[in-house]
């Protein structure tokens, strides 16, 4: 029962050479005069596995509220991965050094002859940027880390004391986050065009991390089960997890629609900016790509009953809806700094490095803790989970 | 005939689960079972399969594509009318056919239902045992003509070793 995840040399080897090509890459982006694409990618990348983190700490916290039974063999999971909001945020404080190769609102001279930017000023500027950030990162840090205290003390006390206080730390949590991650995703993704205004933009990205950080959980105790350590994963369980990402797929291509067609449909210039380089450039391809990625090809392949039961057509969709998700980012961050929308070894290589690093703080942390929350009030109603 | 079902009433839903078992052991072939209350797992033991999913999803895709005709139909081919510049075969079709798709599915699908169950508003009920929309659980086995004596004796046995309050023969028409 007290089994713990073991990983092999190979394992070690690999991940440590992705991560070696993740960084040389990075320093051959910066030396061969490609600063701002690096930039952007080291966004990208960063951006990309902090919401896959936030989304499925959202989850257990969801979990925590509704007092779900199914899922409460797989709470470890998410408790693992937030182990990644400390390594994300010493990664991103490097971010700060690229924000004037990023950020047009950063260049103060610029700022004062524009008007809309003279607007947001209050709002977007450095100094406070900074303080919402560490606020922020703080706040997350600190609450997903108690919660994963008290779930630990949880398996050697048990009784309904630390449940009540999961409960209540996860509605904290949920109330931060709804607040914290909208604000976080405005400053460091929409503000990239810093001229738009979008009231959906942070409400799509929240869904998006939502999404794939179920995505993340699903594969994980897929791959977990098929390691001998989640022995109880059974058909209903799977079908649970393919339910979420198919109502969260359905979800996802909702606000897609919601923010695109509202912008389409009104065609004031001041909204329609955003749309003009994504559709009427060689993005064009990526644009529908992503709709098609993350909505039709889950929507479609999901509603089939028969793929929800089965683990290795669980494990394809989610590699594919992890190349969606990078799409989707790739979208939402590229046509507004480099402006040209080639795949180079940067790209790839970047992707490569982060990936390996968080698959490493996910293992590593999965190692250290005991897989099964034995006290769980509602654990024997997970295993009987028919 | 007249009687042409065996009955085994019970009264608790475990007591029935596990009496299924107990049967189908006995290689006594169930035909239905009945039930005031969903119970988890009936249907994986009786092996019964449906295809209105099935039948849903085609309502659906004919849904979505007559929808995508008739719009395409009345505002690009029959009365192409511009207004705000925008393109005549537009997006603004999608909620149209995303309502409409939902409406038909819905729809053909509860008709089909109700064909298939022979139902219609007003239809008197004809249950076998009717108890079983209060409080009772029954089962069904079907009686064949070349069935023994002494096999109708093995199942009516069985029923009540496994727990059965009652059993009766049927001679309610039943079929299905």
């Amino acid at each position: 029962m007290d089994k713990k995840l073991q990983t092999g040399e190979g394992f070690k080897v690999i991940t440590l050479v992705l991560i070696a090509f993740g960084l040389f890459t990075v320093l051959a982006g910066f030396f061969t005069g490609e600063g701002t694409r690096t930039w952007a990618n080291l966004l990208l990348n960063n951006y990309y596995f902090l919401s896959v983190t936030i989304g499925a700490t959202f989850w257990m916290a969801l979990q925590a509220v509704t007092q779900s039974g199914w899922s409460s063999a797989y709470i470890r999971i998410p408790q693992a991965m937030s182990n990644y909001l400390i390594v994300s945020f010493v990664l991103w404080i490097f971010m700060f050094m690229g924000l004037h190769d990023l950020y047009h609102w950063t260049h103060v001279d610029a700022v004062q002859h524009d008007a809309i930017l003279l607007h947001k000023a209050p709002y977007l500027n450095v100094p406070f940027l900074t303080i919402r950030f560490v606020l922020f990162f703080a706040l997350w840090i600190f609450l997903t880390q108690r919660i994963k205290k008290l779930s630990a003390e949880e398996d050697k006390h048990g009784g309904l004391t630390y449940f009540n206080k999961i409960e209540f730390t996860s509605k904290a949590y949920i109330f931060v986050l709804a607040i914290s991650f909208s604000l976080f995703t405005i400053d460091w993704l929409m503000s990239l065009d810093a001229h738009w205004y979008s009231t959906i933009y942070a409400v799509k990205k929240f869904i998006m991390s939502f999404y794939h950080g179920v995505t993340w959980i699903a594969a994980i105790a897929i791959i977990l089960h098929k390691m001998g350590l989640l022995p109880m994963l059974n058909k209903s369980h799977l079908q649970d997890f393919g339910r979420y990402i198919f109502a969260l797929s359905i979800i996802w291509g909702y606000m897609w629609l919601s923010q695109y067609l509202l912008i389409w449909y009104a065609n004031i210039p001041e909204e329609t900016v955003y749309y003009v380089p994504r559709i009427m450039s060689d993005y064009k391809n990526y644009f529908y790509g992503e709709l098609i990625i993350n909505w039709l090809f889950p929507f479609l392949f999901l509603m089939w009953n028969r793929v929800n039961s089965n683990m290795n057509a669980m494990l394809f969709v989610v590699a594919v809806l992890i190349i969606g998700h990078w799409v989707e980012l790739y979208m939402s961050i590229m046509p507004n700094t480099i402006e040209s929308h080639s795949i180079t070894y940067i790209e790839v290589g970047t992707f490569l490095g982060f990936a390996a690093l968080f698959v490493t703080v996910i293992v590593w942390s999965l190692a250290r803790i005991t897989l099964i929350p034995k006290n769980h009030p509602y654990y024997i109603e997970s295993i009987e989970q028919h | 005939m007249s009687n042409t079902n065996i009955i085994g009433i019970y009264e608790d839903e475990t007591i029935l689960l596990d009496a299924m078992d107990e049967l189908q052991k006995n290689d006594v072939k169930i035909k239905d079972v009945f039930s005031p209350i969903p119970i988890h797992g009936v249907f994986e033991k009786l092996g019964i399969t449906t295809r209105l999913p099935l039948a849903t999803f085609i309502y659906g895709v004919v849904g979505t594509i007559s929808v995508f005709a008739f719009l395409y139909w009345t505002s690009v081919v029959s009365y192409p009318l511009k207004f705000g510049g925008k393109p005549l075969n537009t997006l603004s079709f999608i909620i149209i056919m995303f309502v409409l798709t939902i409406f038909v599915g819905t729809l053909f699908t509860f008709l089909t239902y109700f064909i298939r169950e022979k139902m219609y508003p007003g239809k008197e009920v004809e249950l076998p045992v009717p108890t079983t929309t209060h409080d009772q659980f029954a089962i069904l086995i079907e009686k064949t003509p070349g069935m023994k004596d002494a096999e109708v004796k093995k199942i009516q046995d069985l029923l009540t070793k496994t727990g059965a309050i009652e059993v009766k023969d049927s001679d309610v028409e039943y079929d299905n």
